[in-house]
């Protein structure tokens, strides 16, 4: 259990969630999700709008208490030596989620005021995490004062400062241009190499979830439950537009928007189709609608 | 923000920032003319009506006189003594009242909005006692704290508390729940996240009551100046009435409406220092 301990960041068993709704009927958003994360893995959630992955997310945030199962972390496990310096998870959410209130600099100070570590490391954090994701010049602005995808920035530099054990990214990249969007990729494997966090990465995007992720896990239409778990052939020194020339990149692409499609199929209410060549387009147009 | 340096040397360019230079030149003009000359044709319009006798110079003497009362009054020694002895009194209940009652009611919001049992036990009580016209318990407040000015400082209070309370417990309820997300998320500490999240993020709606609690400061000690009291500007105002010295009453409201300008503006101000991300 203890070997297991060490090599396994994240075990969750059986994790259900329900939502009651304001008539009293049940909702199902999470139906059993198993799922084990190894220390330092990067797994990428993919699945149709609405089948629980933010709350899936939410969950593992420690956002959400009310829910049926297991989930083993780090955090669980209690504090080791490392705990004062690295927060045990971090959080990037969906929406924008810097504080208005605060300029750039002081939105990535607050995610630091849990960790015991002095001013000048603070500060050496600060710079080099805004230096990253390209924000160095922008430290005194206000959030009102920048782009939509510059904010999300923030709150990317945000999290990736606390260096946590374990870091959550709830379709991080969606508010950024698609230029931006492979840079930033390029960005996040280049920082997990050094870092080392373990990675939950929610996304709906087939294609970065390949970039960046060690595997790739596609969730049912709700109630959600782990409908495939794919893993990605690829070193993680990759290089995220290199990548895209290899065969079993777009191999795996296919089987993945296949799988997906299926799902967003049925979570429309149609009966999911065997996909034949023709349709590659029309499903691209659907997965891309959600 | 991203801030461009104009390029001034390009006769196009310079063309387009004269043209918004002076369209906001224009406007501010406008507001200027508009704003002053309003009221001042108003006065102008009393002051006719005044003069032609179609209004009752007793009861609304022309302007013209009643600056020369006040200035009559203000040059006279006993006189600007007993206006500015009452305005120092008025401003005495108005502040330590207000701030009472700003104090305690901010606290209750939070705490009403930060935690659910006192939110239950508080919340029928005060939204039942709200509607109550603050004036009517006055004579309660006379017995609790006696006719001097405790009483009319404990009123003020009373009238601040309600609506710095509902306001605030308004903005930490419907705050974006993202910040309490986010202070969860990064296990930021409880001092931390009361001071850097959750009471900024209440701000806007904290300062939108402190507003309606100074308008509503100024109308409850004025009132309770008018029913009990021996000094203060209320009293002021409401004697002249009685001796029917009406310039002198007016002079009073001339009085009380620059307090009230004073609030408003110092409450805009705080507005500006408190929450500039708010102002775009």
């Amino acid at each position: 259990m203890q070997a297991a301990a060490s090599s396994t960041a994240l075990r969750l068993a059986e994790v259900r969630k329900m939502f009651l709704t304001r008539n009293g009927q049940v909702v199902n958003a999470l139906a059993g999700v198993s799922l084990e994360v190894g220390r330092s893995e990067v797994v990428a959630v993919l699945g149709p709008s609405g089948c629980g992955k933010s709350t899936l997310l939410r969950v593992l945030a420690g956002l959400d208490d009310a829910y049926n199962g297991t989930i083993n972390s780090d955090r669980a496990a209690g504090a080791d030596a490392r705990t004062t310096e690295r927060l045990q998870s971090a959080t990037v959410f969906q929406t924008d989620s810097t504080l208005p209130w605060m300029t750039v600099e002081q939105n990535l100070r607050v995610g630091l005021a849990g960790l015991s570590i002095d001013r000048a490391t603070q500060k050496e954090r600060i710079d080099r995490y805004l230096g990253l994701v390209g924000l160095a010049d922008f430290r005194n602005a206000y959030p009102h004062e920048l782009s939509g995808g510059m904010r999300q920035r923030v709150a990317i530099a945000r999290a990736l400062a606390s260096e946590p054990l374990l870091l959550l990214m709830d379709e991080p990249l969606a508010a950024l241009d698609a230029q931006t969007r492979l840079v930033m990729q390029q960005e996040l494997l280049a920082i997990w190499a050094v870092t080392r966090s373990t990675v939950v990465y929610v996304t709906h995007d087939i294609a970065e979830a390949l970039a960046l992720a060690d595997r790739v896990v596609v969730m049912s239409a709700r109630p959600g439950r782990i409908k495939s778990v794919h893993d990605v052939p690829f070193p993680r020194d990759r290089d995220v537009i290199e990548m895209r020339r290899h065969p079993a990149f777009r191999e795996l692409e296919v089987a993945l928007w296949k799988s997906v499609a299926e799902e967003v199929g049925s979570s429309l209410g149609a009966p999911a189709k065997p996909a034949a060549s023709t349709i590659g387009v029309r499903i691209d147009d659907i997965a891309r609608s959600v | 923000m991203t801030t461009s340096p104009v390029a001034s040397d390009d006769p196009a360019t310079r063309a387009i920032v004269a043209r918004t230079l002076a369209l906001q030149r224009r406007q501010s003009i406008m507001r200027i003319v508009l704003g002053a000359g309003f009221p001042l044709a108003l006065f102008i319009l009393w002051e006719v009506l005044a003069r032609t006798g179609l209004i009752d110079q007793r009861f609304f003497p022309a302007p013209s006189r009643i600056i020369a009362t006040t200035l009559d009054t203000l040059g006279n020694a006993t006189d600007r003594r007993q206006l500015s002895a009452g305005l120092l009194v008025t401003l005495a209940r108005l502040t330590v009242g207000f701030v009472l009652g700003a104090g305690i009611g901010i606290l209750a919001g939070i705490l009403m909005g930060l935690y659910m049992p006192i939110r239950f036990a508080l919340g029928p009580m005060v939204y039942a006692t709200f509607p109550t016209p603050k004036i009517a318990i006055f004579p309660l407040l006379i017995v609790m704290f006696g006719i001097g000015d405790a009483s009319k400082m404990a009123l003020v209070a009373l009238g601040v508390f309600f609506m710095t309370c509902m306001s605030t417990l308004s903005g930490v309820l419907y705050a974006n729940p993202i910040y309490a997300d986010v202070a969860q998320a990064f296990r930021i500490p409880t001092w931390t996240r009361w001071t850097r999240v959750i009471i900024p993020s209440a701000l806007p709606a904290i300062v939108t009551g402190l507003k309606l609690g100074l308008g509503q400061a100024l109308i409850l000690v004025v009132s309770a100046e008018f029913v009990s009291s021996q000094n203060g500007l209320g009293h002021f105002i409401w004697n002249s009435w009685q001796v029917l010295d009406i310039p002198r009453m007016f002079m009073g409201l001339v009085v009380v409406g620059i307090i009230g300008g004073c609030a408003v503006l110092a409450g805009d101000t705080l507005e500006r220092r408190l929450i500039p991300w708010a102002r775009h």
